[in-house]
């Protein structure tokens, strides 16, 4: 189990150093550095002034020394500076992190507890008009851009309905404390979760439905039953532990997917997650931001396919880690 | 499926039913607070390393400069007591130094101007800030305010009152807008300790560590609180010299996406948008719509010096022919384009001065004007030997297609819907144009900047009123690999009489001979057409209608300037 | 690929319908599916006809009306007077003969008056053109029924345009714009899910069949690319400038590069759920007898997997990639919608919805259509995945 353990942190750590070089090249050889951009926007500025900027930056080095530099920084604890804002990144990157990990839990939270009900529920009515319909939904779920549905939930809930605000994260200017933070919170963030999860839902509700459908299948849920245990118990205990094997597993893969909705999300509804950071750090070249945001997400990430393998083995002691 | 269908057609009907309901019935805004929409993000208020649009909008609410520009293009002191100028006796010009001639300016600053703490502005602050400015360490960009200035005399018995010597004789010296002042007594500290570190001052000035600092503003307002990415909160500053700010609490908010930003105030989130807002386009409907609907909004447009145009690289084999370049220009009816895309609230560019500017001129007798008529384009493409092909409809000579690309920053609606625009016109008199869009960093950075485009390059410009155009056109600003890409003038246009008016006009100190020989240079560029000129851009801002005193500027000093007159009444 | 299923049918199932057969009965009975395939195909007819109907209606994609922009839906509109002097000045280069008769009658009759100073007899047909502005002279004309002036009011006619869903913000029209960003968004999606297909069974085929260290390194790669979050993958492959390559420099053209990096952007980050299914089936397969038997036989590898393995596992593969265009789809019109997929003026769904987000409140039916385009076509794709997952699954098939 440790060995396992440290065998898959160890793999992980590699991928996300090999990650890390390729992004930064990428980055790197991205045109326009900003100086670049800073002299191109003011006629005054002088080659002179060109040059003792690149220098300051350090971009007259090459590609693998500014690498080094900056891997040497990292692991110094120095994250680094933004160009954008001019402050170090770990200032800006940590209340963000925070709003990410409130954004990706509530809508996890909510798709679990919504989706998962209705796929056991379709596959234990399965074939009935019920599962008909579950099993739509799901598809609607999973075809619908997101965006788009963003936009939409803005028009109808916001601006005609007037029962959550259209964009932000909390209401600025008031102190709130307690229970009464939590609520402003949860209200700047009801739209966002919702045009993550719809389409967790739908993947959720599938895969449920599906595992459930399986293990119902099974001999032993058959033998149980004509034991003459009733209905519920057996659905609750035999089939729906060992379905609950697979729809973990697509909740740890569909992380990383949530996270990639969570930029769009994030973009439209203005909401200052780590999501929107990477997204316009990138296309700032906020060099140190967009190495560290892109770093965090992919580790996070990695870790929770981790935690996904582990679950595995805690639901299913038939799988053993060498 | 047909359950699903009526489902959406349910959203759609709501959708439609939006469109004629009243704006939700927000509360007036008052003076208690008002809140601003940004769509842009800003950075710590150093004003020497602060680069973003927004930052310095928001910068001349918490601080004042030297000198600033009123709403009607003047120039006019702000933190000082008068401009001093060679008539009013407090500008003097000497002979001497490197330059033959030199001059010293005597400034004094207000007697009541004080930082948020209570310490009075002084002379000592602008002499720390030029001496943190010329440090090598600081990145600071445009370093050329600064280091014009060779030496800072202040008065021994007043400390208020200082004196600049400046490198050269120019007639221009007082123009300091972006002389920024440092409070010395916060900030002498940081620079001893960090000084000497590469970007030391910057990431431990108290800008940056401790932003809500009062000694650190000297404006109308103080910063009470400030997240990056998100929000700041201004409170008036009880010290500031001037009249007492009539709004008790100023918030500005980022809301990056532009989309929402217009939900964002219908909704009431934020009480008026910035000129860093909404997309122009945007404005537009949203001003017919608030009208139609009554709503509290007025929607201000202002002309401004932002000038839109078409670099043509002059390197490109068809465009070096004058003639092409001429019916390239005739094609295009400007007046329609701007009557139709900004219903005439941008206006048509005929050149690159702005119509605010006095070196203005419409007169056809000075310059060349270009009145729509593809009939004469044609004709003059036909006398060039380029002959229509029947099957594809465009222009052949030699077997080589008349085709041009056209190049702009992408994610920019106006400029992708002008490029989508001059392709369609252009394509009626038989040009081919391909459309290739790059994100600004690329656009500016490498692009344009080395002037790697092929042929046409849309981008924009601003230049205050009365602005020797030697970055632009002289052949010297030509940007190359020799002189390190620096100067202006990408489209590479060379002519000899310019290059020799602009030597003229910096030597000239009347302002009459000046604007003589602007008309002259006009001449030149509006015959040859080096640059297709389009529209300035104007400014536009959504306030609210109870909201008296903000006046639009059009230039690069925003409405903030006068923040304190602004009154919800 | 049916001809393959069905020759491999006829050898191990001894009844009296093909595999197809069933396939296709088992599959129509999934209703959802069956319904989707007929939306599909009636989309991707309409996607190829676009042209055809372009040309029919008369109207293009491209042709803008500045002052009518934002037009809502089912409006007639006139299209400006420069493209009216376009029409006129092609019907003059294609029809001398009519056009000297025109004149001869303008000049006999003194019709209209030249108002340029330089004026050729050319220049009269313009000048006559404007008096037809006069409904009063155009209805004296239509009376008159002169042949060649017939041509100039037919002219006159085409410039009136009815517009479907409106107009956008350059007052193109959104229902041919739609149907040509069909084009590109299913063209896209087809693209990018073959591309992925092939590159996923060539990785998925090699892990599999040669097993070892290739099969755990391969292995690696896929399992890693499917853990990343691949949005900001994609913002960093799609800030690439792909001209700025030296190599790629020449098979670069400038008006559809930014579809052509789309598409490379996608295929890079589509292929592993194929690969990772190929690879199973194929280990599967690799233990059956027929495969042993031709091991034995001395085939090379390359045939093995070409004339053995492949056939096999088309079925699967069949519904990866269907399902595949469907989220292919999704990721172009996110993209896009980013500002970092296809840019303007080629339109696709995505593009259309970034520039319909901004006048949203205004023209809400801008954003409406595009996006509701967008649902149904990968919802179709989706539904026919299941329908084809439901018919090659050989546990589901009712014999």
């Amino acid at each position: 189990m440790t060995n396992f353990i440290i065998r898959r942190l160890i793999q992980n750590f590699i991928t996300l150093i090999a990650l890390s070089f390729i992004c930064f090249s990428i980055l790197a050889l991205m045109p326009g550095d900003p100086v670049d951009l800073m002299m191109s926007a003011n006629p005054k500025i002088t080659t002179d002034d060109v040059a003792r900027l690149k220098a300051l930056y350090g971009l007259d080095q090459p590609i693998y020394m500014r690498y080094y530099n900056w891997m040497a920084q990292v692991v110094q604890g120095d994250l680094g500076y933004s160009r954008t804002y001019k402050v170090p990144v770990t200032e800006i990157i940590g209340p963000r992190l925070l709003n990410t990990f409130f954004l990706l839990t509530g809508a996890l939270l909510l798709a679990i507890i919504v989706a998962i009900p209705l796929g056991v529920v379709a596959a234990v009515k399965s074939g009935s008009k019920l599962d008909y319909y579950i099993n739509l939904m799901a598809f609607a779920g999973i075809s619908i851009p997101s965006f788009w549905l963003a936009l939409i939930l803005i028009i109808v809930f916001s601006l005609n309905l007037g029962w959550f605000p259209a964009g932000g994260t909390e209401t600025i200017g008031v102190n709130l404390t307690g229970f009464e933070y939590f609520l402003d919170r949860l209200k700047y963030m009801m739209l966002p979760i919702l045009s993550l999860t719809i389409i967790q839902m739908g993947i959720f509700a599938r895969y449920a439905r599906s595992a459930m459908l399986e293990t119902l299948k099974a001999d032993y849920v058959r033998t149980a039953r004509s034991k003459g245990i009733s209905r519920i118990p057996v659905i609750m205990k035999h089939a729906f532990r060992n379905a609950l094997i697979p729809i973990v597993t697509v909740i740890a893969i569909n992380f990383s997917f949530i996270f990639s909705g969570a930029i769009i999300t994030e973009t439209i509804f203005s909401y200052q997650g780590v999501g929107k950071l990477v997204y316009d750090a990138i296309l700032a070249n906020d060099f140190n931001v967009a190495m560290v945001s892109f770093m965090i997400s992919v580790g996070m990430v990695l870790f929770m396919s981790l935690v996904a393998d582990l679950l595995y083995g805690f639901l299913d002691p038939r799988i053993s880690y060498n | 499926m047909r359950k699903l269908i009526l489902l959406i057609q349910a959203v759609f009907l709501m959708q439609l039913s939006m469109n004629t309901a009243m704006a939700k019935s927000t509360n007036k805004p008052t003076n208690k607070i008002l809140k601003i929409g940004v769509a842009q993000e800003f950075e710590n208020l150093n004003p020497l390393i602060m680069t973003m649009l927004t930052t310095t909008y928001l910068y001349k609410m918490a601080n004042r400069t030297l000198v600033s520009m009123d709403h009607k293009g003047n120039w006019v002191p702000q933190i000082v007591k008068e401009l001093p100028s060679l008539k009013n006796k407090k500008a003097v010009l000497k002979k001497g130094g490197k330059h033959g001639k030199y001059i010293v300016a005597h400034w004094e600053i207000l007697e009541n101007a004080k930082w948020g703490d209570g310490t009075p502005v002084t002379g000592h602050d602008v002499k720390f800030a030029w001496e943190t400015a010329m440090l090598d360490t600081v990145t600071i960009g445009e370093k050329e305010v600064y280091t014009q200035i060779t030496k800072i005399d202040i008065d021994e018995k007043n400390p208020k009152k200082f004196s600049f010597t400046y490198e050269k004789a120019k007639w221009d010296f007082s123009q300091l807008g972006t002389f920024y002042i440092l409070p010395k007594h916060l900030e002498a500290s940081v620079v001893k300790k960090h000084g000497k570190e590469p970007s030391g001052y910057e990431k431990n000035s108290k800008y940056t560590t401790d932003a809500t600092n009062p000694g650190l503003y000297n404006g109308p307002y103080r910063i009470k609180e400030i997240k990056l990415g998100s929000h700041v909160e201004l409170v008036p500053n009880k010290y500031f010299y001037g009249e007492k700010p009539k709004i008790q609490k100023i918030i500005l908010r980022l809301i990056s996406d532009t989309g929402t930003m217009e939900a964002n105030l219908r909704s009431g989130e934020i009480d008026m948008i910035s000129k860093i807002g909404l997309t122009f386009d945007q404005a537009l409907v949203f001003e017919k719509k608030a009208k139609k609907n009554n709503w509290p909004y007025l929607a201000k447009f202002k002309p401004g010096l932002v000038y839109e145009h078409i670099d043509f690289n002059l390197r490109n084999e068809f465009l070096k022919d004058i003639n092409v370049r001429k019916a390239l220009a005739l094609s295009v009816d400007r007046d329609k384009l701007t009557q139709a895309l900004f219903s005439g609230r941008q206006q048509k560019a005929i050149h690159n001065v702005a119509p605010i500017d006095p070196w203005y001129t419409d007169n056809p007798k000075e310059i060349v004007l270009y009145k729509h008529s593809k009939r004469k384009a044609r004709k003059l493409l036909k006398a060039a030997g380029w002959k229509i092909n029947k099957e594809d409809g465009f222009r052949y000579k030699n077997g080589k297609r008349l085709s041009f690309q056209l190049m702009t920053t992408s994610g920019n609606r106006t400029r992708e819907q002008v490029q989508s625009y001059l392709q369609n016109q252009w394509k009626k008199i038989g040009v081919e144009i391909t459309i290739k869009n790059e994100p600004a960093r690329v656009y500016f950075g490498e692009t344009v900047h080395k002037a790697k485009y092929p042929a046409m390059a849309m981008y924009a410009w601003i230049s205050s009123p009365e602005n020797t155009p030697r970055a632009t056109f002289h052949s010297k600003s030509i940007p190359s690999k020799k002189n390190n890409y620096s100067g202006q003038n990408s489209g590479g246009w060379k002519n000899k009489t310019v290059d020799d008016l602009i030597d003229k006009m910096d030597l000239e100190f009347n302002a009459k001979r000046r604007a003589e020989i602007a008309s002259k240079i006009l001449y030149h560029y509006t015959n040859e057409v080096p640059v297709y000129p389009l529209y300035y851009r104007s400014d536009i801002s959504i306030i609210p209608k109870n909201l008296k005193g903000h006046k639009m500027t059009g230039t690069q000093f925003s409405a903030t300037n006068t923040v304190e007159d602004w009154d919800l009444q | 690929m049916s001809k393959d299923k069905n020759k491999n049918s006829n050898e191990d199932i001894e009844v009296s319908k093909t595999l197809f057969q069933l396939m296709r009965e088992q599959f129509m009975e999934h209703t959802a599916a069956k319904y989707s395939l007929l939306i599909i195909v009636f989309l991707m007819v309409a996607a190829l006809c676009a042209p055809l109907i372009s040309k029919v209606t008369g109207i293009s994609p491209d042709a803008q009306n500045i002052f009518n922009r934002y037009a809502s839906p089912m409006t007639t509109n006139t299209l400006s007077e420069d493209e009216e002097e376009s029409r006129v000045e092609e019907f003059i280069d294609s029809y001398p003969e009519e056009v000297r008769k025109i004149i001869a009658q303008i000049k006999s009759d003194d019709l209209a008056m030249s108002t340029l100073e330089d004026s050729t007899d050319d220049d009269l047909i313009f000048d006559f053109m404007a008096t037809l502005k006069d409904p009063v002279s155009k209805q004296s004309w239509i009376t008159k029924d002169n042949f060649s002036i017939n041509y100039l009011l037919d002219i006159k006619e085409s410039l009136t345009t009815f517009h479907l869903l409106g107009t956008d913000e350059l007052g193109r029209d959104v229902a041919m714009r739609l149907l040509f960003g069909a084009r590109i968004s299913i063209g896209v999606g087809l693209l990018v899910s073959f591309a992925s297909a092939i590159i996923g069974l060539l990785i998925g085929a090699c892990a599999g069949y040669f097993g070892g260290i290739l099969d755990s390194m391969l292995m690696r790669i896929t399992d890693s690319l499917l853990s990343l979050p691949q949005l900001p993958l994609m913002i960093v492959f799609a800030a690439v400038d792909l001209g700025k390559i030296p190599y790629l420099n020449h098979f670069v053209g400038s008006e559809n590069e930014s579809v052509i990096k789309l598409i490379t952007i996608l295929c890079l980050f589509s292929w592993m759920t194929v690969a990772r299914l190929v690879r199973s089936s194929v280990l599967v397969l690799k233990e059956q007898e027929f495969i042993l038997a031709a091991k034995n036989l001395g085939a090379s590898s390359y045939k093995i997997i070409m004339t053995h393995m492949v056939p096999n596992a088309l079925g699967t593969l069949l519904v990866a990639v269907t399902i595949n265009v469907g989220s292919a789809i999704l990721s172009e019109a996110a993209l896009s919608f980013l500002g970092l997929g296809i840019q303007p003026p080629i339109p696709s769904w995505g593009n259309m919805l970034l520039n319909a987000k901004e006048v949203i409140y205004e023209s809400p039916a801008l954003t409406f259509f595009p996006g509701l385009l967008i649902f149904i076509v990968v919802i179709s794709f989706n539904f026919i995945g299941d329908g084809l997952q439901n018919s090659v699954n050989p546990k589901s098939i009712k014999r």
